[in-house]
């Protein structure tokens, strides 16, 4: 029977002829704090934007990793109403790859095939969308990155950036503080293999480092979901009989650990550190007067908006606009807390109309 | 049992899917200028040709009535695996080819063995391989590793002549399909498998040699599908294959091959693999938004279904 | 085989070695789960493990009928997100919406069973493809009608109320509603028209048509049990979680269908249980807890979930076989 493969081997000896060698990359190392240190360098670094420069009515393509959630959906929403005040923008296109890289890369496709003139993109994978990008790059298209991560390529003309290192250290310090620098903690990570779950984990262990007393007892990825992360906590609260805090910067998923903590009736013993601007966790910050958020940079995308406008019009510009991200003590972060609107909702200046429909 | 009249005219052997995509292209060329682009047209080719490989190794498992969930993660893994000796023996890309390819063959092959030793449901075996193989990539690795070949990168976005190098290879691959399940005494056999299980086996075929080879083919072309999912990224990204099962057996199921065995199609597939890539293209360039993408495409999945039902009984398969 | 078709009363039958073998898989993996934390032989864990596992095992006990019926059901996970969604922008944060916002979220999945069954039993095709597609469409509709972030807020009181504990503070709330989705589904199965229907038009529709059974109406309220149960696991999802995105059933369909199968109900139809499904649920959950319990890193979890699928579903058909004397398909 093994005749009927014969075929089949055959095509794989033609992929191997077509086979040769590889050249090797330079990676960032995203856990180095020196990365993001050189990253803010690059960003002052000016861009020559001469290449780019276009009259006339603007066409601009939007690819988004995924749109199913609340933060990429109002900051996509941010970018329509930053478009809409630039009467040269035509048009804004949004592409939804439901977190599939290689629907990204055929996304990033079909834009350029439509003629838009600039793509702002959160990427599934910063290095999965590279080869698409190649191709933007090529047809002489501005390429912005409104993603985690700081991209330094040539087929990434530029960054809207929210220091990753900063805001995850921001949390990290505050939340050693708000524990005196000791007790058993666990990590509430985002979705296993993203560049954030990534990030946030080398900045704990980095600020850990300088805790001794402390000890990460465990790292979760609850994937942005409140659900997922109460029932990863409540696993943890069986298998651990004294937890004294949760490293949790997305405050969705803080929601969940606290709920968690709740129903065993353990939540005495729970510091949770700063989550962002969402706003079940800043009502909660509200009500428990403690914890605080640090701002998750919201405004990336109508920075975004104005970077490609700036790159399309031949103004000078910097390679890198960073958005800073901001510490806000309870006080300060319930402020931002809006009892009437949902808990899946973050504080925006958005006008009403393009509030997420 | 077979489609033999080769003298019969052409349409009304093609499968109903090449209908709907007729219609989908007339309605592309009527609408949208840049849609009649070459160019567009070998993006296409190369968008679908990931699915088109990993659809035609999905018809072998299901035209003998099973199926296979975890090439998805297979998928994922060889990824992963393939960037990772990639950039680390970058002067041994054939022998990392064709390990990756061993070691995607074999997956299949414990699959095909488990079922059989184990006494399994098909389903609920590749259910659980597709969390234990997410589970081995994230041992791995938990973010994009390696690089791959510049030849598989040529492989997966080259062109040649200005066709798609990657059409070469799905046109291999659907030969091979074709032979090995349309006009092979194995095919003949499997299909007997995917009619009546019972009966097959009263007939005296060997079902343990047909299950294994099936899913070894599985295997293998959800390996060859990494290959061209490496070079389309350019990494091993963990999470590249979630999902893509599910794609592949819609595209089997839309070409005209029941879930539950016993008939076949390989042109059916690559017009239903071709179906679902203008159609992705078409939304895309329509400006129809994102989310109504969404609504749109599982509707056109309903319909496709419906359309391709009765009378397809009849015919012989 | 042609047991199921007796018209005894599933209680009123020795259960045969092929329906006690999940329970015994059961025993087994609780045992081991037993010696590896104590925690697993007290209450109060069990009783959170229960709790942990309400939606899918809600929304599972509705699967089993199409499941039953030869057919499957793929769209259950974004039925589930859909309820979730729905209930939480109805009830809009007010009291008075609370039975407004069950109610619709209900009609919700039902409805939404209703057009899987009319398409599958009037268009004769396949219910894997059919449910895959529909399950695309209803995701795609719920991020429509939100514009991709949950906007609904939870009636005061609702959560609190499924979250409280009764008994003297000791059994959940929730538990208490995934116990009554069961024992629905138990009296649907063995005491009604309906549930004897299922098993007869599964174990061979030729036969049940030729019988004079109304095939068709059979499985178009199989569907909407499916769509119903669903909305109500949502409903579960929400209490235990709050308004959590627009997708918090993302992949629960593979979660219910491997309990399911678990359970005992094969794709072939006809054969199987609530009650095995409900087994399979408790198998699922446990082996899931048991790798995290046992602080397994991420990765070998995963790996050790699937295995144990593997594992529970082999010993269970191999159990099974002794039995019957027949091996699943």
């Amino acid at each position: 029977m093994h005749r009927y493969l014969k075929p089949v081997i055959a095509a794989a000896a033609i992929i191997g002829a077509f086979t040769t060698g590889a050249s090797v990359a330079q990676d960032m190392d995203l856990t180095k704090k020196e990365t993001y240190d050189q990253i803010m360098n690059w960003a002052k670094e000016p861009l020559d934007t001469s290449k780019y420069k276009k009259d006339g009515d603007l066409k601009i393509g939007l690819s988004a990793g995924y749109l199913s959630n609340a933060w990429i959906n109002f900051t996509a929403q941010s970018v329509k109403y930053e478009a809409s005040l630039h009467p040269e923008i035509k048009e804004v296109k949004v592409t939804d790859a439901s977190f599939n890289p290689t629907k990204q890369a055929a996304d990033i496709e079909d834009l350029l095939t439509s003629g838009v003139d600039a793509i702002l993109f959160w990427p599934v994978d910063e290095k999965a969308i590279l080869p698409a990008l190649q191709k933007a790059h090529e047809k002489g298209v501005a390429t912005i990155n409104i993603g985690y991560n700081f991209m330094r390529d040539p087929a990434v003309t530029s960054n809207a950036y929210v220091n990753q290192w900063t805001y995850s250290e921001q949390v990290a310090t505050e939340f050693a503080k708000s524990l005196n620098g000791k007790g058993k903690v666990f990590a509430m990570l985002p979705i296993a293999g993203s560049s954030a779950a990534v990030v946030q984990l080398a900045v704990l262990q980095d600020v850990l480092k300088n805790y001794p007393d402390m000890e990460l007892i465990s790292s979760e990825y609850g994937d942005w979901d409140r659900a997922k992360a109460k029932q990863l906590t409540e696993n943890l609260l069986q298998r651990f009989p004294e937890i004294d805090g949760a490293f949790s910067p997305a405050g969705q998923m803080s929601m969940g650990i606290y709920e968690a903590f709740d129903e065993a009736g353990r939540l005495g013993e729970l510091t949770l550190s700063p989550g962002d601007d969402y706003n079940g966790w800043t009502k909660l910050v509200a009500k428990e007067g403690k914890w605080g958020s640090v701002t998750s940079g919201l405004e990336v995308g109508r920075e975004a908006v104005k970077q490609a406008v700036n790159i399309l019009t031949g103004k000078p510009t910097t390679t890198a606009v960073v958005v800073p991200t901001r510490y806000l003590d309870p006080a300060e972060a319930a402020k931002l807390n809006e009892p009437d609107r949902p808990d899946d909702w973050f504080k925006t200046d958005l006008p009403k109309e393009f509030l997420p429909q | 049992m077979r489609p033999q009249a080769i003298g019969a005219p052409v349409l009304q052997r093609l499968p109903r899917i090449y209908w709907a995509l007729a219609a989908l292209v007339l309605i592309g060329i009527a609408s949208v200028p840049q849609f009649r682009t070459v160019s567009n047209l070998a993006n296409v080719l190369d968008q679908s040709a990931t699915l088109a490989i990993l659809a035609l190794g999905q018809a072998f498992v299901i035209a003998g009535g099973m199926i296979d969930l975890s090439v998805g993660q297979l998928v994922g893994l060889i990824t992963v695996v393939a960037c990772m000796l990639f950039q680390a023996f970058p002067d041994m890309s054939l022998l990392v080819v064709a390990g990756c390819l061993a070691l995607a063959a074999m997956i299949g092959l414990i699959n095909g063995e488990l079922i059989n030793r184990l006494r399994m449901s098909p389903l609920i075996l590749t259910f659980g391989m597709l969390s234990v193989l997410q589970g081995l990539i994230f041992m791995f690795t938990d973010r994009s590793i390696g690089q791959v070949a510049p030849s598989i990168a040529f492989l997966a976005n080259g062109r040649l002549l200005g066709i798609p190098v990657s059409l070469f290879l799905v046109a291999l691959v659907a030969f091979a399909a074709w032979y090995g399940l349309q006009r092979s005494i194995f095919g003949w056999h499997l299909l007997a498998m995917g009619n009546s299980a019972d009966s097959a086996r009263k007939a005296g075929l060997n079902l343990y040699g047909l299950i294994r080879i099936a899913y070894l083919v599985s295997g293998l072309c959800a390996g060859l599908a990494a290959l061209l999912v490496a070079g389309r990224l350019g990494t091993g990204f963990p999470n590249a294959g979630n999902g893509l099962e599910l794609d592949a057996i819609v595209a089997v199921v839309l070409g005209g091959t029941p879930l539950k065995g016993g008939r076949v199609s390989v042109v059916g597939i690559l017009g239903a693999v071709l179906f679902l890539g203008v159609l992705n293209n078409l939304l895309n360039l329509l400006q129809v938004p994102a989310f109504t993408q969404i609504v749109v495409k599982g509707l056109i999945v309903i319909a496709a279904i419906l359309a391709d039902r009765p009378g397809r009984l009849a015919q012989p398969a | 085989m042609s047991a199921v078709a007796s018209p005894l009363p599933e209680g009123m039958r020795l259960p045969s070695l092929e329906k006690a073998a999940v329970w015994i898989v059961l025993a087994i993996l609780l045992l081991l789960a037993g010696l590896t934390s104590d925690a697993f032989f007290k209450f109060n864990y069990l009783a959170n493990l229960v709790r942990q596992a309400a939606p899918v095992g809600i929304t599972a006990v509705g699967v089993t009928f199409v499941m039953l019926l030869r057919g499957v059901d793929l769209s259950v996970g974004a039925i589930v997100s859909m309820s979730a969604v729905v209930c939480a922008l109805v009830m809009d944060g007010k009291a008075e919406n609370l039975w407004l916002g069950i109610a619709a979220a209900s009609a919700c999945g039902a409805a939404i069973g209703l057009a899987n069954g009319l398409i599958i039993a009037h268009g004769k095709v396949s219910a894997f493809i059919v449910t895959l597609g529909m399950s695309i469409v209803v995701y795609g509709l719920v991020q429509m009608g939100t514009g991709g972030t949950a906007r609904g807020i939870v009636s005061p009181g609702f959560r609190e109320a499924m979250n409280s504990r009764i008994l003297g503070n000791t059994l959940p709330v929730l538990v208490v509603c995934l116990l009554a989705a069961v024992a629905v589904g138990i009296f649907l199965q063995s005491r009604t028209r309906f549930g004897r229907g299922v098993y007869l038009v599964g174990a061979n529709p030729d036969a049940a048509r030729l019988a004079g059974l109304p095939v068709a109406r059979i499985t178009v309220v199989a569907y909407i049990v499916s769509g119903l149960f669903a909305g109500l696991g949502g409903l579960a999802l929400l209490a235990r979680t709050g308004v959590s995105g627009t997708n918090p059933g993302a992949g629960m369909e593979f979660d219910v269908l491997a309990a399911v199968v678990l359970g005992g109900t094969t794709f072939a139809g006809g054969r199987g249980s609530v009650g095995g499904t409900f087994a399979g649920v408790m198998v699922l959950f446990i082996a899931l807890n048991l790798a995290n319990v046992a602080g397994l890193p991420f990765a070998a979890q995963l790996t050790i979930k699937g295995l144990i699928i593997i594992a529970a579903s082999a010993a269970h058909s191999w159990i099974g076989s002794r039995g019957s004397g027949r091996s699943q398909e």
